[in-house]
């Protein structure tokens, strides 16, 4: 299926603008370990004081990108770990036989962070939140995809979200992990090309055609048939950035499960 | 004014992650819910939870009393030294 980016905003190690990532995909800037956050002020500040660095990562890109949807526009959140840092610690407390924190147990589940971002918006369209292990990044774009498609929808936003997992779980990673969050704002393609008859088409000007579509990408899943049996020690989301900023045509990726193809078709009309 | 409203405030503050807020800036009789300091329902579960930890006292969720009980500072300080004695 195609689609088009409509809006890509990312925050994590010290790269935060348009610019810095671009600068990331020619290997010209490097991830840093700067625990910059963003400063969220367009939220007040009696909400943004639960907010953890998981939900302020998450928050600014998703506001950012869907600016200009924020009330009505459909949305997945994704994260592999979610915000671990606050389930260990309830996890921890109940080891001791503590008083459980009602306010972090009810950030601590999965879909926190939509909701969060849902109250603050008064955003009532569909919101899922999903986590499929190391493929997360683009089981989101699947999941957003498949949403577009079966719902008519003429955009979703998709929201994924990383903060590196506390110290008592490292030893499971297998991955380089960074503290990350992006947004993605995506379109179909199809909507806007069934408004148009073919007819109608031929009369459109050469550069309005141009305008109305843009760059397309398209996600491709097969199977995994080689024998890779580690994980992949990049996480897809700098994978998907590169590709992204660096304006590649074409990026395999490959994780113990699946080989993802993104492709971007350059716009012919 | 005494040591154990201080004490509450300090709690209170620490507790619901109040930035930029002092003990000074909570008013002793105002109400700490909606109208005064703006603590939502939410805040008021975290609360009962941090008094009942810190004051080793019973709170009898959603009961009226309890509704009083957590008014403003001052209730919250009459309540937590009559459980003591």
């Amino acid at each position: 299926m195609e689609f088009t980016i409509k809006q890509c905003v990312a925050w994590g190690g010290g790269l935060i603008t348009a610019q810095d990532w671009q600068a990331y995909a020619q290997g010209e800037k490097k991830f840093n370990d700067s625990n910059e956050l963003p400063p969220l002020k367009q939220v007040p500040a009696m909400q943004r004081r639960r907010l953890s660095p998981f939900a302020k990562l998450a928050l600014h890109c998703a506001l950012t990108a869907a600016d200009e949807c924020l009330t009505t526009v459909p949305s997945v959140f994704a994260s592999r770990h979610g915000d671990l840092a606050k389930t260990s610690k309830l996890i921890s407390d109940v080891a001791a036989q503590e008083l459980l924190s009602p306010t972090q147990f009810g950030l601590s589940v999965h879909n926190a962070v939509g909701g969060l971002f849902s109250i603050y918006t008064g955003n009532k369209a569909p919101l899922t939140a999903i986590s499929a292990g190391e493929d997360t990044f683009f089981v989101a774009i699947l999941d957003a995809l498949a949403k577009l498609k079966a719902n008519n929808y003429q955009q979703i936003l998709l929201v994924y979200t990383e903060t590196l997992v506390p110290q008592m779980y490292q030893q499971y990673i297998a991955q380089d992990e960074v503290s990350i969050a992006c947004a993605l704002l995506l379109e179909s393609t199809e909507l806007e090309s069934a408004k148009l008859e073919p007819a109608e088409l031929d009369s459109v000007e050469q550069a309005l055609t141009s305008e109305l579509y843009p760059d397309t990408y398209s996600l491709k899943i097969q199977p995994n048939s080689g024998q890779q049996r580690l994980e992949n020690s990049q996480m897809q989301v700098l994978d998907f950035l590169k590709f992204y900023y660096n304006s590649s045509e074409a990026a395999s990726i490959s994780s113990k499960r699946h080989l993802w193809q993104l492709n971007k078709n350059v716009s012919t009309s | 004014m005494n040591n154990l409203s201080v004490e509450v405030k300090q709690l209170i503050i620490d507790t619901l992650d109040l930035e930029d807020i002092e003990p000074a800036d909570i008013d002793y009789e105002d109400a700490l819910f909606v109208d005064g300091l703006g603590l939502d329902s939410i805040d008021a579960l975290e609360l009962g939870v941090a008094i009942k930890k810190a004051f080793d006292v019973k709170i009898d969720n959603n009961s009226d009393d309890s509704k009083k009980h957590f008014y403003s500072v001052k209730t919250l300080c009459e309540f937590i030294a009559q459980s003591r004695s």
